[in-house]
């Protein structure tokens, strides 16, 4: 049972953190379907951040470090939607599945490409950081880390940003009716690429997290089992609302802990070798039938649900449509 | 009133040069990762990339690969079509992944399972993705629901789904399924003796590929020259408008997705059933041949006859890739580049754009159309209003 | 009307001067040599047709434009606007004729949007508040400052945009269109507070192309033609006839040249129809019952909202009448689908020609047989299209009713112009020889040659013994067509008149309420 508390948390954590994200993206106007990759890439910063720090650097310092790197290349990331949705009014749904792409393939590449310079033989797409990933957590032992705590926090300050700031209130009016931003002076151009690059930083920060839950090595080519996508459910589901979406994080990372821990994985998660089988047996349910049952759910829960509220959806008026400022 | 147009306002010529314009780039980028990775090698990998089949020096070696790029042409050229006729009727397609997956479970199943013979299972692999289109059509005919959002989670329900109808039939001892030449002979496309007569005994090549570029001759009809291709896309561009002249909005809408999904279907059909390969029960990923798809959709400029073109094209670099590993390169930096391409696809727009007032800088002589009336500057954007107003619509309903 | 400050003291103390301004855009000049004077506390009409370029010239006022000749002054110092933020420190403000607000926000939201009042970038409303509801009260402009916009009325909404200038301190505000959307009591209203505004010292600018307005509320008024100046009047030393000459350029006939009516046999029933609304709970339509008789031309006035265009769309099939019959020639098409009606005589000028009107991406040829695309000529075997004959239709339309366009049949019809593309409908709907026609605000944004055109053609489609239905908010287009009037008021016909035996005083009574018959 504590295990599934445990997963459930950790599951929550990653998609409330990713579908924060998405919802900044939206509510300035631009829909990001490139949540998935965006995580690949976050992910492999803090990857690199964590096989690159010395062993001995303190516990505060790796994980801000960590943070800090997946941020970064998350932001990095999310401006090659920016650049393409803002600047040439590309199709974001085009463009956020070549990000899609491009993240576990860019990600698998320069991970193979490292680890072949490092050693010829090996070829394989792992990072592994056995000793960075024990400082995130909370209680030895346990799997409640910091990145649970922060996205808690995240959770708060995204709600009183979004409700109780100026940039809130004007990055939300972009997202409805960015002619009424324009008229009144508000640049729509920046505001939209303050939203998607807010949720690069926390669609990276997630993937991150994603990774270093109860395992210490990864595999880039595996990409992140379609979390980016989960998290979009997670946002549709949540209406686009912080709040909303929490509760609906908690939901979809609770199916999610359930089909894991059905496929049969109890025991310890103190060593590494633990840890491995339970990545192994996460991704390779072997006809484990209960576990995929519950991966679909959420699926067809957000499903069930866009068909019932669709009509008056809660979703902002204006995403999706790019916004010429010749146009009026 | 009729001038003469300059060959490179051709609206082919356009799209073609467009098209190439973005392998350019796609391969250059790759081309400097390749480069930053390690420089030596760098020349002698990306030539490997494009030659794919030709790294081999043999001509009987030659022809068997070029063969198995067909096997996989097949597949994605249906996909790209998928995608294509759902764009060419104002949908986007993002779907088309999971159409193939439900394609490849419903035609492995019963080739599989009930042992039933090939055309039976293109048929089921047919129906399969056709149902799942009709599902977001039927989404967003009645409910409202944006097609990409409701197609992205059909996406991940059929690969759940078909992941574990096909544990069923699947050895014990590994994550994939039987064999077809061991558990479902009766299944196999027919190869019509073109694998031995042309590919050098690729008994994978046949029948798939005539009718995936059947198809693409079909769909090409379809939209440009018929009644039926006249109201999809009416619809498509205009549900209101369509509506007003009497077209049965909603059912032409279901009627779009219902044979985009069934591309998609037949697509994984054309694939699973040569026996070239067998599905992974395991899979976390929804299998990015109908991703592809959109990539090889696009950069044919959305034309049928186009996507035959560029589905070799990123074929051909996708199994150029897999030389990558015996040269000390990792072999993603072809899907690296292809999704680079579909990427730059979405600039398309921009590039016809600065091409065209490229041209007309350099080619004042071109006078302009007396006759033209311009198009009012002040009205505003048609489509964002329309747009907006289409949602305020839907949410104006109880 | 004229106000007791228009005297030549303040000749030159002008608010805001444009002067000389000359915009082009690609194959257009937009505003050519165009010089406005806007005096202190005075309200001033800018008047002219669709596309004359009153827009333009606001939109470079406000900075949304740059002019490539001209200077803008204000008071006498010369000042350049590059962006809406440059306009607003100026103090211009502006109403736009679809307004600028965001649906989901409060009222006070909107109004603050831009230049809230925040302290370390967290939002200070509590000031806010007290400052709007103090404006409110000055101006008598009654708004719930903590409403949503998509809960309160159209007349509502245009407080909050004339709030959102005041909260700014604007001192010049410039109104567009801003009647086009309200009630006959609304109008009045709003022009009591463009009245208080003006006494209060603010200057504005009323852009309108209605006349009656203009004459009733303006101080000054200037006219602009084809992007041209033409000229600036005194409101007080001149007519409505000398304002609509120095708009279109010639005399303008508000008469449609027309013989009697020839009523024949009847073509539309309607008996008490019912159809639901997509707005509210009520009923849009509420029981009507009429009739469209052969060779007769028959009205729906009322102001916009009051279920005209449910009825048309129940009338049409686009949506599902709720009760009652509906009879085509006598045959009953009540539950008869769209397709139906129209195969069965029934022709549909829309009131929105870009939502059901047009495939804006199609070809004209295209839109052209939109109607009758699967008939034998076009479509063979219900398979084929058949191009060269749809070809030669279209051509053949496009001659007859001469539809301007850049490629002829080939033109993409988003890139016509708005008078053009109502024209190639018109030519479509007219060409199939129906029995109905049902005409919906057929002239809305057109300039007055397009619109005379139009008219003509729906006459003539009378004198061919056709019956004709004709939706329309402009009374001076009621009065010329139509030979019998109908007026809505809130789903129900209250009242039948004879054009030539009622005055627009009266129809004005019954489309407001204030008046019934039985």
């Amino acid at each position: 049972m504590s295990l599934l508390l445990q997963y459930t948390l950790i599951f929550s954590s990653v998609l409330l953190l990713v579908a924060l994200g998405g919802c900044f993206s939206e509510h300035s106007g631009i829909i990001n379907i490139g949540l998935e990759g965006i995580m690949v890439i976050g992910a492999l910063g803090g990857a690199l951040v964590m096989k690159y720090l010395p062993d001995g650097t303190c516990g505060a310092a790796v994980l801000g470090l960590v943070v800090i790197g997946s941020v970064l290349f998350g932001m990095l990331y999310s401006l090659l939607l920016g650049v393409a949705a803002i600047r040439f009014k590309a199709d974001q749904t085009l463009v956020g599945t070549a990000m899609n792409l491009l993240g576990t393939a860019a990600a698998t590449v320069i991970v193979k490409a490292m680890n072949t310079a490092e050693n010829a033989s090996n070829v394989s797409s792992e990072i592994s950081y056995i000793a960075a990933r024990k400082k995130f957590l909370l209680v030895d032992g346990m799997e409640f880390n910091w990145f649970m705590i922060l996205a808690v926090v995240i959770l708060a300050v995204s709600y009183i940003v979004l409700y109780k700031t100026r940039f809130g209130l004007r990055l939300r009016s972009c997202g409805e009716h960015p002619q009424a931003s324009d008229s009144v002076g508000i640049n729509v151009y920046k505001m939209r690429y303050a939203g998607v690059l807010i949720s690069g930083a926390l669609g990276g920060l997630g993937g991150v997290v994603y990774i270093t839950a109860g395992v210490s090595l990864w595999k880039f080519e595996n990409g992140v089992a379609g979390f980016g996508f989960l998290a979009l459910a997670v946002m549709i589901f949540g209406a686009w609302k912080p709040g909303r979406i929490a509760l609906a994080a908690i939901l979809f990372g609770f199916f999610r802990a359930l089909s894991n821990v059905y496929t049969g994985l109890f025991g310890s998660l103190a060593d590494g070798a633990a840890e491995i089988t339970w990545l192994r047996n996460t991704f390779n349910f072997l006809g484990n039938v209960p576990g995929t049952i519950y991966n679909m759910l959420p699926y067809i829960i957000s499903l069930i649900v866009l068909a019932f509220t669709s009509k008056s959806s809660a979703a902002p008026k204006a995403e999706g449509i790019p916004y010429d400022k010749g146009m009026r | 009133m009729k001038e003469k147009k300059s060959f490179f306002k051709l609206p082919v010529v356009q799209a073609l040069l467009v098209s190439l314009f973005c392998i350019l780039l796609g391969l250059i980028i790759g081309f400097i990762v390749l480069l930053i990775i390690k420089p030596a090698g760098a020349w002698e990998a990306i030539t490997t990339i494009l030659k794919n089949f030709w790294n081999y020096t043999r001509t009987n070696l030659q022809l068997k690969n070029l063969g198995n790029t067909l096997v996989k042409t097949a597949p994605l050229l249906m996909c790209s079509l998928s995608v294509l006729f759902a764009y060419k009727a104002g949908l986007f397609n993002i779907g088309a992944a999971g159409q193939y997956v439900v394609g490849a479970g419903a035609c492995l199943y019963c080739a599989l399972a009930w042992h039933l013979p090939w055309y039976v299972c293109l048929l089921a692999a047919l129906a399969a993705g056709a149902l799942l289109g009709v599902i977001s059509g039927a989404l967003k005919a009645y409910c409202n629901v944006n097609e990409v959002i409701s197609c992205i989670m059909l996406n991940w329900i059929s690969l759940y789904l078909i992941n574990m109808l096909l544990t069923n039939v699947k050895e014990t001892t590994s994550p994939y399924t039987f064999k077809l030449s061991t558990a479902g002979e009766q299944s196999f496309l027919p190869n019509l003796g073109m694998g031995d007569a042309l590919f050098g005994k690729n008994q994978y090549t046949g029948l798939a590929l005539i009718i995936a570029i059947l198809a693409a001759v079909l769909i090409w009809f379809i939209l440009g020259k018929t009644k039926l291709g006249y109201e999809l896309k009416a619809t498509g561009y205009n549900r209101s408008a369509a509506r007003y002249c009497g077209m049965k909005e909603k059912k032409n809408l279901i009627m779009t997705m219902a044979i985009s999904g069934a591309l998609a279907g037949t697509g994984a059909a054309l694939l699973y059933l040569t026996g070239f390969t067998e599905w992974m029960t395991t899979q976390s990923s929804v299998p990015a041949m109908g991703f592809n798809g959109i990539a090889a959709a696009f950069l044919g400029g959305l034309n049928p006859i186009g996507a035959i073109f560029s589905s070799f094209f990123i074929q051909h670099i996708t199994d150029g890739g897999s030389f990558m590993t015996k040269i000390g390169f990792p072999s993603q930096i072809s899907d690296l580049i292809s999704s680079l391409i579909i990427y730059l696809c979405g600039f398309v727009m921009f590039i016809k754009l600065t091409f065209n007032g490229f041209l007309d800088r350099h080619s004042k002589s071109t006078g302009t159309n007396v006759n033209a009336e311009p198009a009012p500057v002040q009205e505003p954007a048609p489509d964002a209003q329309t747009a907006v107003a289409d949602n305020k619509e839907g949410g104006n309903e109880e | 009307m004229l106000s007791g400050k228009d005297v030549i003291l303040l000749e030159e103390n002008y608010a805001i001067e444009m002067l000389n301004i000359t915009k082009r855009f690609p194959g257009i000049v937009a505003n050519d040599n165009i010089t406005i004077q806007l005096r202190k506390g005075e309200i001033h009409a800018l008047l002219g047709e669709n596309g004359a370029g009153k827009s333009t010239l606001m939109s470079v006022l406000f900075g949304l434009y740059q002019p490539e000749e001209g200077i803008i002054k204000k008071d006498g110092k010369v000042v350049s606007i590059k962006d809406p933020n440059d306009a607003n420190a100026l103090g211009i403000g502006m109403v736009h004729q679809h307004f600028k607000l965001v649906e989901c926000f409060s009222v006070l939201d909107n109004i603050i949007l831009g230049v809230e009042p925040s302290k370390y970038g967290f939002l200070q409303k509590k000031e806010a508040r007290e400052k709007v509801l103090k404006l409110s009260e000055q101006y008598g402009l009654h708004v719930d400052p903590d409403a949503l916009i998509q809960d309160i009325t159209v007349g509502m909404q245009q407080r909050t945009e004339i709030l959102k200038m005041l909260y700014r301190e604007n001192e010049i505000l410039i109104f567009d269109e801003p009647t086009a959307v309200l009630t006959p009591q609304e109008i009045d209203e709003l022009m009591q507070i463009m009245r208080n505004l003006a006494a209060e010292g603010k200057s504005i600018l009323f852009i309108s192309h209605k006349l009656n307005e203009i004459m009733a509320v303006a101080d000054r008024c200037s006219v602009l033609r084809k992007g041209k100046y033409i000229g600036t009047v005194n409101i007080a030393d001149t007519t409505k006839q000398e304002l609509s000459r120095m708009m279109v350029g010639r005399n303008v006939e508000f008469v449609v040249h027309k013989e009697p009516a020839k009523p024949g046999k009847t073509i539309l029933e309607v008996d008490k129809m019912v159809v639901a609304s997509k707005v509210h709970k009520n009923n849009a339509v509420k029981g009507v019952s009429f009739n469209v008789r052969a060779g007769e031309i028959v009205c729906i006035a009322g102001i916009d909202g009051n279920g005209q265009t449910e009825l048309v769309y129940g009338i049409t099939g686009l949506e599902p009448v709720v009760s009652g019959k509906i009879r085509l020639n006598g045959k009953d098409i009540t539950h008869a689908s769209i397709r139906k009606r129209s195969v069965d005589g029934m022709s549909h000028i829309p009131e929105d020609r870009h939502k059901h009107g047009l495939v804006l991406d199609y070809t004209l040829e295209d839109n052209m047989v939109l109607q009758r695309y699967f008939e034998k000529d076009f479509c063979a075997g219900s398979i084929l299209m058949r191009k060269k004959n749809i070809r030669s239709y279209a051509e053949k339309l496009i001659e007859q009713y001469d539809v301007r366009s850049g490629q002829g049949a080939v033109t993409s019809a988003r890139s016509m112009s708005g008078g053009n593309q109502q024209k190639a409908i018109v030519a479509r709907e007219i060409d199939r020889d129906p029995d109905l026609l049902v005409a919906v605000q057929p002239t809305r944004g057109l300039d007055v040659g397009a619109i005379e055109y139009i008219h003509k053609q729906i006459v003539a489609t009378r004198d061919e013994g056709k019956g004709v239905l004709l939706v329309s908010l402009e009374l001076d287009e009621v009065m010329a067509l139509s030979d019998r009037i109908l007026v809505m008021y809130e789903g129900e016909i209250v009242g039948e008149f004879d054009p030539k035996k009622v005055d627009i005083e009266t129809l004005g009574l019954y489309m407001a309420g204030a008046k019934r018959e039985g």
